[in-house]
């Protein structure tokens, strides 16, 4: 006998098989292995036999039998006994006949250590049908379901059809060892069970090994007191782990009594060596059946494993395969033209669908796009930031990411499992996956418990409302698990589209390699050309200036002529020193150095109201701040935007230029107003083209190389220009330097 | 035997052709003697400078065949009887690089050729003025 006492606190250390008392439904003898003498009784013996059960201990078996069965052969017992030895157990000999008082009972023989252990226990029991034939038409019916849910609510269905309990439910036992209700199958007017989860601690370790060692457990009627089994073996109480009379834990009892149940029984679902559930039943009145019909119920409970078994497996196969379909699209669609961020988030198939998740976040190039279930984007920011500054290696991943980081408890709902995959060394390219927390995705349709008496200990209160709040309390924050193989997916889908982004980047470097070398190869020829240009062009002027000044013989016409050529080669000289000067920008290296303005300016000004000679300037400079930039370049901007600016406005009366510069934050903007003929607006696209000039300006001289020498030196500093403008009535040349 | 008073050495025919008619007009009793590369060049200075008579003027092309303007301009420093004669590059480019890499090889000056007869004999009067009247001592 053990004092042990139970509570809460210590459930999970009581030591449930080897409680020392048996269910008073039946009485229990156990002997020796070797010498068949009686090592443990129950005390409820007396109620089959007269005298204490104390008086046996001892004693052989051979003494018990003639007072216990009259009516049987002498030695039965001992021979049955013999035979189970032999055979090293005793599955032929279970379960044995034997008449007790009138009534028939079984004899269930099971081994305890060095002992082995007769139980007695009744045959009778309400249960009139052949239960063979009904299992093997239960079989086939529960294996006829398509998927595992189905087969599930068949064996819920055809159990109770046999054994005929008020409620058959199955457990499944998920991740962390949680329990839920899976399928049910129950009288009307109870209450129902189906999805309801409790905690791993509902069912505690020594249970589950104790299971899954004993396939069934049968507890006849709660209200009954078990009956101590004694001994003169002190300290050595009989491991009742095969037994079937074996007493259950007193909290398990009270939590049937809560819950208004009478009697229960259950059976182990195996799968893979492992616990994979139980078939529990609840009777809400005292109920018994007997060996035959739970041996019956075994059967089927195993062969319901093993179909388990394999339709899990299919399931877990089809689900891993669903998983790699999609990771393959994806694959496919990143060896394509197309940008990462389509390949990964457009179309049927997303990134999301290679893993099990609700949503997903992809951070690329700055831009967050997201599908499914998400945080807003604002918080995605937030964990991308936690991400960065955490993430050890390119995977990340937990299911109770809430936490592990306060913060993201606001966004439970959405994000309490991250799988995170880091794309650039740097983490600022992130695909996030997102699972949401379990409670969310369970509700449970479960009626409130009835008001109980509250006790300190809590045990007045266990009932399965207890249990879902317990378990909710457990899961907050967290989600479903990642899998092995999800996590297994995302990493390849990491490599093929790191190795996307490298071989797209690769494309562009040898494109910009490419385009480089033209550049290079233009600016070359471009030099070379005009210089080779300038030689000859420079004869034809010469000689014919020559011949205009030294050559007597020359009448009016041909002095004409001759003047005309030499307009002609002047002319192309201008042009070949503009596209000289416009190559030059090209391959010049860029001298930056503080300029002051106001003298290139006025400078500038000077120059060019000489060259141009115009009357009626009006010319206003306002101030002219400092600003960077290579001196050459920049005079020359500054130089070809006034010189057009006071050309093109020559023939307004008078002309008005302004020229002005303004600090504006990070930048310095210069602009140069005239009053002259202005851009018609369908040519604003082509007014920095080379050689390009408008109809308007045919009488104006210019070589259409000016701006693009400008745009040029423009781009080389990283600078921006733009322009306002009106055909007859003005033009705003507007540049924008970089403050250093 | 006489030297020249311009030695020019200059690889463009037309050019040369020009030049020679503009020196004309500007002083019409100034000899040039025109020389196409820098070798025949050397060869006519070392001939010249054998015979103790140089020129009053030297004026190079840059960009001449095989040897160039500034490797010539070297080799005629190393000529003892030629060092006092002012040498002036006469040259289409205006690069700011080439005019220093001239002064530092011991030109005397450097001038972009101007562009048109007239342009040329405008120039070439400043030169003579310089060259030929106000610094007579220098010679």
């Amino acid at each position: 006998m053990n004092n042990y006492q139970v509570d809460l606190t210590n459930c999970d250390k009581e030591p449930i098989h080897i409680p020392g008392k048996v269910q008073s439904h039946g009485f229990l003898v156990a002997v020796d292995a070797k010498t068949f003498d009686i090592t443990y009784i129950s005390q409820n013996i007396a109620e089959f036999i007269d005298g204490d059960a104390k008086n046996w201990l001892g004693k052989n078996i051979k003494d018990l039998e003639p007072v216990l069965l009259p009516n049987a052969p002498t030695t039965q017992l001992s021979q049955l006994l013999n035979l189970g030895a032999g055979n090293k157990n005793f599955d032929s000999v279970n379960p044995f006949n034997v008449e007790l008082n009138g009534e028939a009972y079984y004899i269930v023989l099971t081994p305890s250590g060095s002992n082995i252990i007769l139980e007695f226990e009744p045959t009778d029991s309400d249960l009139s049908l052949d239960v063979q034939k009904a299992i093997g038409r239960s079989v086939s019916e529960i294996l006829t379901g398509k998927n595992l849910t189905a087969i599930l609510k068949n064996a819920a269905k055809e159990i109770k059809k046999i054994i005929q309990y008020d409620r058959v439910m199955i457990y499944r036992f998920n991740e962390d060892e949680h329990g839920e209700v899976v399928a049910e199958v129950k009288n009307d007017d109870l209450e129902p069970f189906m999805g309801l989860h409790y905690p791993a601690s509902d069912i505690p370790k020594q249970a589950r090994q104790l299971y899954k060692l004993n396939l069934t457990r049968i507890i006849a009627d709660v209200n009954t007191d078990a009956s101590p089994i004694i001994t003169f073996e002190e300290g050595q109480p009989l491991d009742l782990t095969h037994s079937v009379l074996r007493a259950v834990s007193p909290i398990h009892i009270q939590y049937l009594k809560n819950m208004g149940v009478g009697s229960s029984f259950s059976i182990s679902l195996m799968a893979h060596g492992e616990l994979w559930g139980l078939v529990a039943c609840h009777n809400y009145s005292p109920r018994f059946i007997n060996y035959k019909a739970r041996e019956a119920a075994k059967l089927v409970g195993q062969i319901l494993s093993s179909a388990l078994e394999y339709r899990q497996d299919e399931e877990d196969t089809e689900q891993l395969n669903i998983l790699n379909a999609a990771a393959g699209e994806i694959s496919t669609r990143l060896k394509t033209d197309i940008t990462i961020a389509e390949a990964l988030t457009k179309g049927k198939t997303t990134v999301k669908d290679i893993t099990m998740s609700a949503g997903v976040a992809v951070i690329l190039d700055g831009a967050i796009t997201t599908i499914g279930q998400t945080p807003d984007q604002e918080q995605i920011k937030e964990v991308a930031i936690w991400l960065q500054s955490n993430m050890a290696d390119s995977i990340y991943y937990t299911h109770r990411f809430p936490e592990i980081f306060g913060p993201a408890k606001a966004y439970s709902e959405n994000a309490s499992g991250i799988l995170a995959c880091a794309l650039s060394k740097d983490l600022s390219e992130l695909i996030i996956w997102f699972k949401p927390e379990q409670i969310t995705s369970i509700s449970w349709a479960g009626n409130p418990e009835k008001p109980a008496e509250p006790c300190e200990d809590g045990i007045m209160q266990l009932s399965p409302r207890k249990s879902f709040e317990t378990w909710e309390q457990i899961v907050k924050n967290t989600s479903s698990r990642w899998t092995n193989e999800e996590v297994t997916t995302v990493v390849k889908i990491r490599e093929e589209v790191i190795y996307a982004v490298n071989r797209r980047a690769n494309e562009i470097k040898l494109l910009n390699e490419r385009l480089q070398l033209a550049y290079e190869e233009l600016d070359t020829f471009s030099y070379t050309i005009s210089h080779d240009l300038r030689t000859p062009l420079s004869s034809v002027k010469s000689y014919s200036e020559f011949l205009l000044a030294t050559n007597k013989s020359l009448d009016d016409q041909a002095k004409s002529i001759l003047g005309k050529i030499v307009g002609g080669a002047d002319k192309m000289n201008m042009l070949i020193k503009e596209i000289l000067n416009y190559s030059r920008v090209g391959r010049a290296d860029i001298a930056f150095d503080k300029i002051a303005m106001t003298a290139m300016v006025s400078e500038i000004t000077k120059e060019v109201i000489s060259a141009l000679k115009s009357e009626n300037l009006q010319l206003k400079i306002g101030d002219t701040p400092n600003i960077y930039g290579d001196r050459t370049m920049i005079m020359q901007v500054f130089t070809n935007l006034i010189n057009n600016a006071v050309k093109y406005s020559s023939k307004s009366n008078p002309s008005i230029v302004e020229i002005s510069g303004k600090v504006d934050g990070q930048e310095t903007v210069y602009s140069i107003s005239d009053n002259g003929v202005g851009i018609d607006v369908n040519y604003f696209s082509r007014v920095f083209e080379l050689f390009k000039r408008m109809d308007n300006v045919q009488d104006y001289e210019g070589t259409g190389v000016g701006l693009a020498i400008v745009k040029r030196i423009i781009e080389k500093h990283q600078a921006r220009i733009w322009f306002e403008s009106k055909l007859g009535v003005g033009t705003i040349f507007y540049i924008s330097f970089k403050n250093l | 035997m006489s030297a020249p008073d311009i030695f020019y050495v200059e690889d463009d025919t037309d050019f040369a052709f020009i030049m020679q008619h503009a020196i004309q007009e500007v002083k019409n009793d100034l000899s040039v003697s025109v020389m196409g590369n820098g070798k025949d060049a050397l060869d006519a200075l070392n001939e010249l400078s054998s015979e103790r008579v140089r020129p009053r003027l030297i004026m190079l092309d840059l960009n001449l065949p095989g040897m160039s303007g500034h490797e010539l301009l070297k080799k005629i420093r190393e000529i003892p009887f030629l060092k006092s004669v002012p040498v002036v590059f006469f040259s289409t480019s205006d690069n700011p690089k080439d005019v220093r890499a001239s002064l530092e090889f011991g030109a005397n000056a450097y001038l972009t050729k101007p562009s048109g007869y007239l342009n040329l004999v405008s120039c070439l009067s400043s030169l003579h003025d310089f060259w030929f009247t106000k610094h007579v001592s220098v010679n």
